[in-house]
C-alpha cells in the first residue's frame, strides 16, 4: 500500500511559503483547540482528585493524599494550589525523606513568585522541620515581609510567633529575644495577642518583656485574670514581690478559685512578712524578723538532719560527708550573738546572722528537697540577695 | 527544489511579454522570489520543519497521556489487574497494526533516519510518521516500557522528508531534511534543543558545517518554542538542590561511571541477543510477541513496581527527590532493563531514550546510596547520583558522550554538576566501548542487514596524516636565486632525479637533473634558476593535514614539500606518490565488521 499526498503546491517560493505559512496557521489553531479541550478535561480531572486528596487528609490519610494531590498536579502541573498543598503534605506525612520532595516543589513555586509569603511559610517550616534555624529563619524572614492575600498584618505576626516558638525549641534564645521585641512593638491592641506575646516572653524566662505585655492587657482590660495571673507570676519570679502581691491579690480577689495565684500569693506574703532588709521597715520589726528566721532555720537543719538519718549530737565532732552538722555548729556559735542586734554598734551583725540562715536553708534545699512555708520564703530570699549582690 | 526562481507559471510567462502589463503587485513578486536562493529557501523551510514537527510531537505526546489516563487510570496502583490486560491486549492490537497496516515502523528511529540520510536519498514514507505516532501512542499509553522520543524523532524526519519531496529539493537538500525533521522532533520530546541538535550531529549526520548546524538549529529551536508554547516551559524534571563540593568524590562518581558501563553493556547484550532470535522464529509469533512482552512489564507492574510501566519521567522525579532507598531504585533499574528489553525486541515501536534515562536514574541512585553507607561523609545528594547517572547511562548505552553531557546540564539546568557528569559519563562511556565494540544503533542496523556509516568508528579512527607519509628532508634543496649552472654543478653528483627549489621570496617549485643539463647547454647556466622555472608554484603540504590532502597531488608532482606552518620557507620533509600509496597500502577500502 503506498501513500503519496497529491502534489498541489505550485513551483513559486513566495507561494510556497506562504501555503506553509496558512498551514502552519491552521495547524497551530487546531493544535490549540485540541490542547485547550484536553487541558480542560485535564483540570477537570485534576480538581476531582484535588478535591479527594483534601478529603484524605482531613481524616489524617498521608500516602492518600499524596497520591491523589500528585495525580491533580500531573493533570495541571502549572496550578501553584495543588503544588503548594502537595508540598504541605509530603511536610506533614512525617517521612523526612519527603521533605526534599516538598522543598522541591515548594523551590519552584517560589521561583515564579518569591515575594510570596505562604510558599516563604511553607518552606520556612520545612526547613524549620529540617532543624535548619538559618534557613528556616530567612525564610520565615520572607514570609513576614512577603506579601499576604488577606490580614497581612495578623499573618505576619502569626509568623513570627511561629518563628519564635521554633527558636526556643531549638535553645535559640538570643534570636527569640531579638524577635521578641519585634513581636512586641507590631502587635495590635488586642489582649489575646498580648497575652500570646507575654507566655512567648515567660518561655524565653525575660520575665519583664512578660510583665510588660501583661500590663499591656490590663491596660485594655483591668480585669482579665489570666493577665493579673501572669503579671502577678512573673513579677514573682524574679523576685519582684511586692508588684507580685499586688497583680497577685488581684487575681485571687478576681478568681477566687485560682489556686496556683493563691499559693503564689501566699509565698510572696510570706517573702514580703519575713524579709529582714525590707526598706520601710522599723530596727526593733527587723531583729524580730532575724531572730524568727533564726528559729526557723534551726527547726529546719533539725528536721532535715531527721529525715536524712543524720545525727547532729552524735557526730558533732567528727568529720562527715554531710554538711549539716558543719551548719549546726556554725548556727550554735551565732546563737549568742542574736543578743547583741539590738546594739548599733554591730552594724553587720544582720547579714552575718542572715548569711548562716540563708546557708542553712540552701543546703536543707539540696539535701532534703524544697522547702514550704517560712523556710520557702527565707530560700526565695535569700536567693535575691544573691542576685542582687551579682 | 534546486532552483525556485526560474519555475515559472504559463500565465505569467505570458503575461510578461508586454512590459506595460507588468502591474506594481507583479513586479513585487518577483522581487520576492529573486531573494529566495535554495539556501535560503531550505533555511526557512527548516523552520517550518520545526512548526509541523512541534504540533505533531505536541499531538503525541497527549495521545500519550490521554491514552495512558483512559488505559490505565490517572493512579495505577499494585495487583491491579488492569496492569496486566492493558498492555498485553494493546500488544496485541500494536502487533496487528504493525504486521498488516504499517510494516515500516519496527525498529529504531534514529537509524531509519540514518537510513534516509545515507541510503534512501532522505526518503522516509509518511505512513511512518502515523504508523509511529498511533502504534507507539497505544503501547506507550498502555505502559510498555518504552519513551516518546525516539517515535518523535521519527515522526519529525517523515514529515521532513515529505514536505522535501512534495517541494522537489535538491537531493542533496532532501537528504538533509530527514536528519532536520529529527532534530525538530527529538528536541520537542525533550524539551531541550541543545541535546537534540548534538545527537543529531553526533549519530545521525557526524559532521559539521555552517549550514547543516543552521538548519538543524533553526528546525530544534522553532519545535521547541512551539512545544513551550502549548505545554509550558518546565522542565521535564524538577531538579533539587545539587551540589559538587569536593574533588574527593569524583572517585565516587567514577566508580558510578563504571557500574553504569557495565549495566549499559548487560542491556544492549541482551537486546543484541534476544532481537534477532525472536525475530527469527516463525511470522505468526510476532503478533504475540508484543502482547507477550506487555504481560511481562505489566506483571513487574502488578508485582510491586508499576514505576517500569511506560516511560517513566514521573518515577526518575521522584527517585531524584529521595523517594526510593537504595535496594528499590537497584530493583527497579534492573526490571526496568527486563521490561525495556522486552518490550524493544518484541517489534513494540517506541523509544530507548526515556527508559536510558529511566535505568541510569535509578542506578545512580542506588550507587549513590550504596556508597553514603560505606562512605558517609560523602556530600553528594540522592538528587546529584540520579542526574548523573541518567548521563552515565546515555554516554554508556546510547555512545553519544557529547549528548550525554549537554543533555543531563539542559534537563536539570545546573552547570555546577558539569565536572561529575564529565567524569562518570567518561568513565561509562570507555568501560561501555571496551566491553562492547559495536554500539547498540550500529548494531540493530546490522541486524537489519544495512551497513551504514558507524560514526562512532568514525570519530575514533586513527586518522593519517601527511607527517605518517613523510619523507625526510632531501640533501639537495635548490634556491631559486642560484644560477643555473650553479645549480646544475650541485645536483650532478646526486643520486636523486628531482629536485625541490626554494623560491624566493616564498613558495616552492621543483625540478630535473636532465631540465636543469638541458638548460645548462642551451646556454642558460647565467640566468638565474627563477627566470627559467614556471611560474607556477609547487604546493606544499603541513604534517598535520589527513594524508588524503596529499592524494589529490601526487600524480602530478614526484616530491610534495611538506613545510612547517609558522614558516613556509622550512621545510619539514616531503612526501611522493610512493610514500602516500606505501602508507595506504596496509588497508582495505571498506572494513565491515560483523554484526555481533
Amino acid at each position: 500500500m503506498s501513500w503519496k499526498v497529491p502534489r498541489l503546491i505550485p513551483r513559486s517560493a513566495p507561494i510556497i511559503l506562504l501555503i506553509l505559512t496558512l498551514a502552519a496557521a491552521s495547524g497551530f489553531a487546531a493544535v490549540s483547540h485540541f490542547v485547550s479541550r484536553y487541558n480542560a478535561n485535564q483540570q477537570a480531572r485534576g480538581r476531582k482528585l484535588y478535591a479527594q486528596g483534601q478529603s484524605d487528609i482531613q481524616v489524617g490519610r498521608y500516602e492518600d493524599t499524596i497520591a491523589a494531590f500528585r495525580a491533580a498536579l500531573s493533570c495541571d502541573p502549572t496550578n501553584s494550589q495543588y503544588q503548594l498543598s502537595l508540598a504541605r503534605a509530603l511536610r506533614d506525612s512525617n517521612d523526612p525523606r519527603r521533605l526534599d520532595e516538598a522543598e522541591s516543589y515548594l523551590l519552584d513555586l517560589w521561583q515564579r513568585t518569591p515575594q510570596d509569603a505562604a510558599i516563604n511559610l511553607a518552606l520556612a517550616r520545612v526547613e524549620a522541620h529540617r532543624g535548619d534555624v538559618e534557613n528556616a529563619t530567612r525564610y520565615y524572614h520572607n514570609a513576614m515581609y512577603g506579601v499576604w492575600d488577606s490580614d497581612p498584618d495578623g499573618n505576619r505576626n502569626r509568623a513570627r510567633i511561629e518563628l519564635i516558638k521554633f527558636l526556643l525549641q531549638r535553645n535559640a534564645r538570643a534570636q527569640a529575644d531579638s524577635e521578641l521585641i519585634a513581636l512586641a512593638a507590631s502587635l495590635p491592641p488586642d489582649p489575646n495577642a498580648h497575652l500570646q506575646a507575654a507566655q512567648l516572653f515567660e518561655q524565653a524566662q525575660d520575665y519583664s518583656g512578660a510583665l510588660a505585655q501583661y500590663e499591656q492587657v490590663l491596660r485594655i482590660d483591668p480585669s482579665n485574670s489570666e493577665a493579673l495571673a501572669g503579671a502577678g507570676e512573673t513579677a514573682y519570679r524574679p523576685g519582684n514581690y511586692t508588684v507580685a502581691q499586688r497583680y497577685l491579690r488581684m487575681a485571687v480577689d478576681h478568681n477566687p478559685e485560682d489556686s496556683a495565684s493563691r499559693q503564689l500569693l501566699a509565698s510572696t506574703d510570706l517573702v514580703l512578712g519575713a524579709n529582714p532588709f525590707h526598706s520601710h521597715i522599723s530596727d526593733a520589726e527587723r531583729n524580730r524578723r532575724i531572730t524568727a528566721a533564726f528559729a526557723q532555720a534551726e527547726d529546719r537543719l533539725d528536721h532535715c538532719a531527721l529525715q536524712s538519718g543524720v545525727d547532729l549530737k552524735a557526730t558533732n565532732n567528727l568529720p562527715s560527708s554531710s554538711a549539716l552538722p558543719g551548719l549546726q555548729a556554725r548556727w550554735l556559735l551565732t546563737q549568742p550573738d542574736l543578743k547583741l542586734l539590738r546594739s548599733p554598734a554591730e552594724t553587720d551583725l544582720p547579714d552575718a546572722i542572715m548569711d548562716i540562715v540563708f546557708q542553712i536553708e540552701q543546703q536543707t534545699a539540696a539535701t532534703c528537697g524544697p522547702p514550704e512555708g517560712l523556710d520557702l520564703a527565707l530560700l526565695l530570699i535569700s536567693k535575691k540577695r544573691e542576685a542582687a549582690s551579682q | 527544489m534546486s532552483n525556485p526562481a526560474p519555475v515559472v507559471n504559463p500565465s505569467t510567462a505570458s503575461s510578461s511579454t508586454s512590459v506595460t502589463r507588468v502591474t506594481p503587485s507583479r513586479r513585487l513578486f518577483h522581487t520576492i522570489e529573486g531573494v529566495f536562493n535554495e539556501e535560503v529557501f531550505f533555511l526557512i523551510l527548516c523552520v517550518f520543519i520545526g512548526i509541523f514537527s512541534g504540533l505533531a510531537v505536541v499531538c503525541f505526546r497527549l495521545a500519550i497521556d490521554w491514552t495512558h489516563l483512559a488505559l490505565l487510570g490517572p493512579l495505577p496502583q499494585t495487583h491491579n489487574w488492569r496492569l496486566l490486560a492493558v498492555p498485553s491486549l494493546a500488544g496485541l492490537v500494536v502487533a496487528i497494526l504493525v504486521m498488516h497496516v504499517f510494516p515500516g515502523i519496527r525498529g529504531s528511529g534514529v537509524n531509519q533516519t540514518k537510513s534516509a540520510l545515507y541510503i534512501f536519498n532522505g526518503f522516509i514514507p509518511f505512513r511512518t510518521a502515523i504508523g509511529k505516532f498511533i502504534c507507539s501512542g497505544i503501547a506507550i499509553g498502555s505502559g510498555q516500557s518504552l519513551g516518546p522520543e525516539d517515535p518523535s524523532l521519527q515522526i519529525g524526519a517523515s514529515i521532513a522528508s515529505a514536505l522535501g519531496r512534495q517541494l522537489e529539493i535538491s537531493r542533496e537538500k532532501l537528504r538533509l531534511m530527514a536528519p532536520v525533521g529529527a532534530a525538530a522532533g527529538l528536541a520537542a520530546a525533550f524539551n531541550a534543543p541543545i541535546s537534540a541538535v548534538l545527537f543529531v550531529i553526533e549519530e545521525v549526520i557526524g559532521r559539521w558545517s555552517a549550514g547543516i548546524l543552521g538548519s538543524v538549529v533553526l528546525s530544534a529551536v522553532a519545535s521547541v518554542v512551539i512545544v513551550r508554547s502549548f505545554l509550558g516551559s518546565e522542565p521535564l524534571f524538577r531538579i533539587p538542590v545539587t551540589a559538587f563540593k569536593g574533588p574527593s568524590e569524583l572517585l565516587a562518581y567514577a566508580v558510578l561511571g563504571i557500574v553504569g558501563g557495565v549495566a549499559s553493556v548487560i542491556f544492549a547484550k541482551s537486546i543484541g541477543y534476544l532481537r534477532p532470535r525472536l525475530k527469527a522464529l516463525p511470522r505468526w509469533t510476532q503478533y504475540f510477541q508484543p502482547a507477550l512482552a506487555g504481560l511481562l512489564v505489566g506483571l513487574i507492574g502488578f508485582l510491586g513496581f508499576p514505576q517500569v510501566m511506560g516511560a517513566g519521567y514521573g518515577s526518575m522525579d521522584e527517585a531524584m527527590h529521595g523517594q526510593y532507598a537504595w535496594k528499590v531504585l537497584a530493583l527497579l533499574a534492573v526490571f526496568k532493563i527486563i521490561a525495556t528489553t522486552v518490550s524493544f525486541v518484541s517489534g513494540t515501536p517506541g523509544g530507548m531514550f526515556a527508559p536510558t534515562l529511566f535505568i541510569g536514574a535509578m542506578l545512580g541512585g542506588a550507587v549513590g546510596g550504596v556508597e553514603h553507607i560505606f562512605f558517609p561523609h560523602l556530600t553528594g545528594s540522592t538528587s546529584t547520583y540520579v542526574l548523573v547517572g541518567m548521563g552515565v547511562l546515555f554516554a554508556g548505552f546510547l555512545r553519544v558522550p557529547m549528548t550525554s553531557v549537554f543533555m543531563v546540564l539542559e534537563v536539570s539546568g545546573n552547570y555546577e554538576i558539569i565536572v561529575p557528569v564529565i567524569v562518570a559519563n567518561t568513565f561509562s562511556y570507555l568501560v561501555s566501548r571496551g566491553l562492547q565494540a559495536v554500539p547498540i544503533f550500529d548494531l540493530l542496523t546490522r541486524q537489519d542487514g544495512l551497513i551504514l556509516p558507524s560514526l562512532e568508528e568514525d570519530r575514533e579512527e586513527a586518522i593519517l596524516r601527511v607527517e605518517d607519509a613523510m619523507l625526510p628532508v632531501p640533501t639537495t634543496v635548490l634556491s631559486a636565486q642560484d644560477y643555473v649552472d650553479a645549480n646544475f654543478r650541485r645536483v650532478q653528483d646526486s643520486t636523486e632525479s628531482a629536485f625541490l627549489v626554494r623560491m624566493h621570496p616564498s613558495g616552492w617549485n621543483i625540478t630535473t637533473r636532465e631540465k636543469l643539463q638541458r638548460l645548462y647547454q642551451e646556454g642558460k647556466g647565467e640566468l638565474t634558476l627563477a627566470s627559467v622555472l614556471s611560474a607556477q608554484s609547487l604546493p606544499s603540504l603541513y604534517p598535520d593535514l589527513p594524508l588524503d590532502s596529499a592524494i589529490r597531488y601526487v600524480n602530478d608532482y614526484s616530491l610534495i614539500p611538506v613545510v612547517n606552518r609558522a614558516d613556509s620557507h622550512r621545510l619539514e620533509g616531503v612526501v611522493s606518490r610512493d610514500s602516500v600509496f606505501r602508507k595506504y597500502g596496509g588497508r582495505s577500502a571498506v572494513e565491515v565488521p560483523s554484526a555481533t
